[in-house]
């Protein structure tokens, strides 16, 4: 019975400074970037709001759940390499694209056709450039995901296409490692542990618990450099899957 | 070109454009939820196909119906069956 009380406030308070934040955060986050932007130029401008979209981002998956839900990124990358990349992460929950928040590059997602469809998020979303995979034909999706990419901007994808019912990692669709392929920047895997049910596949409700995000080594070109498409992005899904096997402690790292 | 022989050269093709283990190369297995071809991948899959039994199949409609190694080995048959014309 404290529980499920418990539960109703976390979700109450929540979701009312979900919307709050919202309708209060993003016109005047809009509205900051949309001054500024008159002073400096298109691509000045186009960081500064994705910028904005990701401290937007912070505000709703760090601190408006807090205590509830705690978020915990950690970078194991140790080969310093230089940007941009591509990031690839497995999927389980709606929070993810709003996890990705945490990655301190400016970065553009790759999302599915419904996240566009979504009231004002959708609209800045694409107004940011975000990517509809399933809107185009791949050599449409290369061009652009290789013009951002060349332009210093990083792309996010989650490779399952969509989320995974049982949190088991599923087959990787390979557009973006044929992209890859096609422009030799380096790839980063990404692990997300702990938001299966925050919230859970066809639910808003969420649970307490403690995300965590790690960020695995960048494999740059020279390590994939001849590798079929099928191949990179089976190498690199076998990285997240073992990674997320360590995460949640059912094999030693 | 027998039935053994077909199927053969298809797990070939399977190796060969996707380094897939000989092992999972079994009949029921699917092709996207097994193996994890994706779209794209059956693209590639379709031009080795081509390559290896010198048939055209890109226009085929039956291969939008194909979900298992099995079905594919079916596939080639009939081609090779109806005596499909060379691409090459």
């Amino acid at each position: 019975m404290k529980e499920t009380l418990k539960l109703i406030c976390f979700n109450f308070i929540f979701y009312v400074l979900f919307i709050f934040f919202s309708l209060i955060g993003i016109p005047v986050l809009s509205a900051i970037v949309a001054f500024q932007s008159i002073f400096i130029s298109h691509r000045n401008g186009m960081k500064k709001f994705r910028r904005a979209i990701s401290w937007y981002g912070l505000v709703i998956i760090k601190a408006l759940p807090y205590p509830f839900v705690k978020v915990i990124y950690e970078d194991l990358d140790k080969t310093k390499t230089a940007g941009p990349f591509i990031f690839t992460s497995n999927h389980r929950s709606a929070s993810d694209p709003f996890l990705m928040a945490c990655l301190p590059y400016e970065c553009v997602q790759v999302v599915n056709i419904w996240p566009f469809k979504l009231p004002i998020l959708g609209f800045m979303a694409k107004l940011a450039g975000y990517l509809s995979v399933r809107e185009m034909p791949f050599e449409e999706f290369s061009k652009k995901a290789t013009g951002l990419l060349n332009e210093g901007v990083s792309i996010i994808v989650f490779p399952e296409g969509t989320r995974s019912a049982d949190g088991s990692l599923g087959q990787f669709h390979g557009s973006i490692f044929r992209v890859a392929l096609e422009t030799g920047y380096p790839v980063i895997p990404l692990c997300i542990t702990g938001n299966d049910k925050i919230p859970a596949r066809g639910t808003l409700l969420l649970r307490p618990g403690t995300i965590k995000i790690h960020k695995l080594s960048a494999i740059i070109c020279d390590e994939y450099k001849g590798f079929t498409p099928y191949k990179l992005k089976n190498m690199v899904r076998q990285l997240i899957a073992d990674e997320i096997e360590v995460m949640e402690g059912k094999r030693n790292a | 070109m027998t039935e053994q022989e077909i199927i053969k050269l298809t797990n070939q093709v399977f190796e060969e454009s996707f380094e897939i283990e000989k092992e999972k190369l079994k009949p029921e297995m699917n092709i996207f939820q097994d193996l994890g071809l994706d779209s794209l991948d059956i693209v590639d899959l379709v031009v080795a196909l081509q390559n290896k039994f010198g048939v055209k199949i890109r226009n085929d409609d039956r291969i939008k119906n194909i979900r298992t190694l099995g079905d594919i080995y079916k596939f080639v048959l009939s081609l090779k069956a109806e005596g499909a014309s060379p691409s090459l």
